[in-house]
């Protein structure tokens, strides 16, 4: 804690690329970052932001978010919070990285795990798409059960209407990442799974109706293969097949479709890539509680304080013309590869949604400090709707394989737990 | 009143109270709260559903049985993690009605000289757990689950086709009404043990072996319908469907009245067997299968007649159930057809040797029937092939969705045939004496959303005959924006055709409305 980002990015240097070239090219680019706005420079840890000085963030927070600063919404400026890269993982990006490339579609060749692009030259035409793959192959463990780290083990999420009543619905994710692993045994891959990038096991566990509900996700290496669902319904108490082509789809009650979880889970090569640049931005890393506190009815948090990260800012635009946005950003964390704010907006090209997740620090078992998703919020500006989820994760749980197998789904009891 | 019981009362309240820790640590120490907080879930719902009869009917349809349901369910549910390897989910279900005497009176008055029908009210509350399952995981391959549970076979929605394994209870519902009470509360839980064995998860690869020894209640072995008797029977008044087959073999009487014996298998000879593989294959995902012990749907029992007798003017013509047991080939498949948004999905049983009721049309001395001259016992057995094929697809209708255009309409439509080789003149259904023909068609089709956020849930379940026959079972849930706990639901149960002794049509008075009020703890 209390490292300026230039620093940061030295101590990253230090420690982590010692002996790699690239490394150095890293902690320079990041000594060398300018501040995206004067008002970045001048923030000061402890310093409060509100209606009354707004345009200090101008740039700093998305539309809405000003829009909130503007009306009354206040927050303190911490120092920033320093993360390190997961030594495996930094292992395995010097190990396998310099063998990786773009094919000619813009698939990923040669990728074993790791992160496929840790040079990131902002001149070249393809640093839009080498940071969506980055994106793509960030770290999140080799597996990890989403909602996990919440004091009730769910991920905790409530959806919140115009007129500020609520509803809360909770489930829990389980992800295993088969192929790219770095930490659990077998490495890299699980034999069997080498054509599978990740399998998703979602189960929802209150209200009681929904409770049971259950999905399994298979999200395939070959990228242009479409990812397989099935559902598991309890009133019926049989599996149903669903397709995925049909990302748009609002997922009711929240405010996000298939394409916003973790505000970019499209297929990558179903989008346009283009690096805007890179620029510092407020968020929260230190969240401290989970979930943070905030008023009834509201979706932003409350006794947190923000502080300044480094981003790239990222433009994705859809080749399908009849997709629902035209245009999406997103700021990526340049440590930690997370987003840390969303943006898109509609075919019309009007704004639509605005999204940010925020994070803390969490220790895995052999010590090591990581970053932890806490809560993210979904606002749909234009009907005024919100989606506050508390997602908090454990990572490398070492769930099996079989635990993501249709027949798991079906032994899944309402309200029980599926470890 | 026995609602509920004095051993369940106990537990539950021993539960209650454990449940609340700074009781449970007085009553039962530390480490029985710890576990219990950190164990145990609970949960469950509260539900009361009231149904009047919407249709205007014939002249012995009386106001008085327009008010057809009022049904209180408490249903609490409990899962214990005790350990990774180790779990137990256990439920009750307590249901209560109360009784409708004035409607027995007004049958008495409406019907002489017949006596007045049972009044058959749905009651659940024995202390035994509905739904009592331990899923144990030796290994991290093999999964077992012991204990009274539903296991549930095929891709269906709404009609059954391969899940037959357990009975389904339709004595006390309006029949396909899917969006009334779904499968899952109809289905009545077995005693027994599903094993399964996942050979290759990647390819979801699995083995599974399930054993239904029969240590249920004898009535609770079989599917129960009621199509002449009881409260739900479709014409309880005129009693006119049952027996047609055997038009009334005694001179002078006028009517029939079934008496119907259900010989149900001694516990030692009522095991359900099964076993399936399911595999994938690219986006082909399938299962095959056997079933043995299959348990016959209300349109399948086929009875013997052993005689009849003369009770006045009435015939009382006794019938003995035939077919409890046999088999089926299955198979199941789905697959996604992402280029057009489309989940196909099937199902496909084969009943080797299938027994079906057959009578010689129309009988001798102008009775309607009489027996068979090959089949002097009113049986045959024919090889019979049902499959289902079905197509799951979302889509956006922007203009019906103007708060949120994104929000997509599901559409189901299901196609059921029922194939019988080898078919004779003569075979019908028993109940309602209607011709089974060579080929049997149902369609079915489901479209749902949700408006304001999911607080305004529309579905519409609709059925369909080419012969002739619909139902329609559309819902409107609201779940109000500020408690997710509540769910209300009106439902329609609407049916229709040119004959009402068949399919669908046999309800065609008894449309119905439904108002269900539902909260979750």
């Amino acid at each position: 804690m209390g490292w300026s980002p230039g620093l940061l990015a030295m101590n990253l240097a230090i420690n982590e690329l010692r002996l790699t070239v690239y490394g150095l090219f890293v902690a320079l680019a990041l000594l060398l970052l300018g501040p995206a706005t004067p008002a970045a420079q001048d923030l000061k840890p402890g310093e409060t932001i509100g209606p009354h000085n707004w345009e200090r963030v101008k740039g700093m927070v998305g539309e809405n978010l000003l829009e909130r600063i503007k009306k009354g919404y206040g927050f303190k400026i911490s120092e920033p919070t320093t993360y390190r890269p997961l030594r495996e993982y930094v292992e395995a990006t010097k190990k396998y990285a310099g063998r990786v490339r773009l094919g000619s579609d813009g698939e990923l060749l040669n990728y074993v795990a790791g992160l496929p692009f840790p040079r990131i030259d902002p001149e070249d035409p393809q640093a839009g798409l080498q940071v969506a793959w980055n994106f793509y192959w960030r770290w999140r463990g080799d597996d990890y059960k989403a909602g996990g780290g919440t004091e009730i083990g769910r991920v905790i999420r409530y959806a919140i209407e115009k007129d500020g009543s609520e509803r809360r619905a909770d489930f829990v994710s389980y992800f295993l990442f088969p192929r790219t692993r770095v930490t659990l045994d077998p490495k890299p891959v699980i034999p069997g799974y080498e054509h599978i990038d990740s399998l998703q096991l979602r189960v929802d566990s209150y209200p009681r109706d929904s409770a049971g509900t259950a999905l399994l996700e298979i999200r395939y290496a070959d990228p242009k293969r479409p990812d397989d669902l099935y559902l598991y319904i309890p009133s019926l108490r049989r599996i149903r097949r669903a397709t995925t082509t049909l990302r748009c789809q609002t997922l009711a009650p929240g405010e996000y479709n298939l394409d916003d979880i973790n505000f970019f889970n499209g297929k990558i090569l179903d989008f346009n890539y283009k690096l805007l640049g890179e620029k510092r931005v407020l968020t929260i890393y230190a969240q401290k509680n989970v979930p943070y506190q905030r008023k009834k009815g509201d979706y932003l948090p409350l006794q947190e304080s923000w502080e300044v990260r480094d981003v790239y800012v990222l433009e994705i635009t859809p080749k399908d013309p009849a997709y629902c946005t035209s245009r999406r950003i997103l700021w990526i964390d340049k440590v930690t590869w997370e987003p840390a704010r969303g943006m898109t907006w509609d075919r019309k090209g009007e704004y639509w949604k605005e999204m940010a997740l925020f994070h803390f620090p969490a220790k895995l078992a052999d010590g090591q400090v990581v970053w932890q998703e806490g809560t993210g919020y979904f606002v749909n500006v234009q009907n005024g709707r919100s989606t506050v989820l508390t997602t908090s994760r454990l990572y490398n749980q070492g769930y099996p394989p079989s635990l993501f197998t249709l027949d798991m789904m079906q032994k899944i009891t309402r309200g029980g737990d599926v470890e | 009143m026995r609602f509920p019981t004095r051993p369940t009362a106990c537990f539950l309240v021993i539960f209650f109270v454990s449940a609340a820790p700074a009781r449970a640590a007085s009553l039962f120490g530390q480490e029985w709260e710890k576990f219990f907080k950190e164990r145990v879930t609970f949960g469950g719902f509260v539900e009361n559903t009231a149904g009047l009869s919407v249709a205007a009917g014939d002249s012995r349809f009386t106001t008085s049985n327009r008010f057809i349901m009022e049904r209180l369910t408490f249903q609490p549910e409990f899962n214990f993690d005790f350990d990774e390897r180790l779990k137990l989910f256990i439920s009750w279900r307590f249901v209560k009605e109360p009784r409708y005497n004035k409607e027995a009176r007004d049958r008495r008055r409406n019907v002489p000289p017949l006596p007045p029908l049972e009044n058959t009210f749905y009651d659940e509350d024995s202390p035994k757990p509905w739904e009592l399952v331990w899923d144990i995981k030796p290994t991290d391959e093999l999964s077992l689950r012991f204990g009274r549970q539903f296991i549930s076979w095929g891709e269906t929605d709404g009609l059954r086709l391969l899940d037959v394994i357990n009975p389904q209870d339709g004595t006390f519902t309006p029949p396909a009404a899917a969006n009334l009470f779904s499968l899952d509360e109809t289905r009545v839980p077995q005693w027994g043990l599903r094993a399964s064995y996942r050979l290759f998860p990647a390819s979801q690869t699995a083995l599974e072996f399930i054993a239904l020894p029969g240590f249920d209640e004898r009535k609770k072995r079989v599917d129960e319908a009621a199509p002449t008797a009881g409260r739900w029977a479709p014409h309880p008044e005129k009693r006119i469907a049952l027996g047609r087959l055997f038009t009334t073999p005694l001179p002078g009487t006028f009517a029939v009245v079934p008496s119907i014996e259900r010989v149900f298998p001694d516990a030692g000879d009522n095991w359900k067997l099964g076993g399936r593989i399911t595999h994938t294959v690219g986006k082909l995902n399938f299962g095959l299968g056997y079933i043995w012990g299959y348990n016959p749907q209300a349109g399948d029992l086929t009875f013997k007649f052993l005689g009849a007798s003369a009770v006045g003017a009435t015939t009382v013509a006794r019938l003995r159930l035939f077919n409890d047991r046999t088999s089926i080939f299955a198979a199941h498949f789905n697959y996604a057809l992402e280029e057009l948004i489309t989940a196909v999905k099937g199902e496909v049983a084969f009943y080797p040797s299938k027994p079906y009721n057959i009578s010689k049309y129309p009988g001798p001395a102008g009775f309607k029937a009489g027996p068979h001259p090959r089949h002097p016992d009113g049986i045959t057995e024919k090889n019979t092939l049902r499959y289902s094929l079905g197509f799951d697809r979302a889509a956006f209708i922007p203009f019906l969705h103007p708060d949120d255009p994104w929000r997509a309409f599901s559409f189901s439509l299901q196609l059921f045939q029922s194939i019988i080789f080898d078919h004779e003149d003569g075979i019908r259904a028993f109940s309602t004496a209607e011709k089974i023909k060579t080929v049997s068609t149902s369609i079915t089709f489901r479209v749902s959303t949700g408006y304001l956020g999911d607080t305004i849930l529309p579905d519409v379940f609709l059925g369909y005959d080419p012969e002739g026959y619909w139902l329609a079972n559309p819902a409107l849930s609201y779940v109000p924006p500020w408690n997710e706990r509540i769910r209300l639901s009106l439902i329609a149960a609407l049916y229709g055709g040119r004959n009402k002794f068949k399919s669908f049509g046999s309800f065609a008075e008894k449309d119905s409305l439904f108002l269900k009020m539902r909260y979750q703890f």
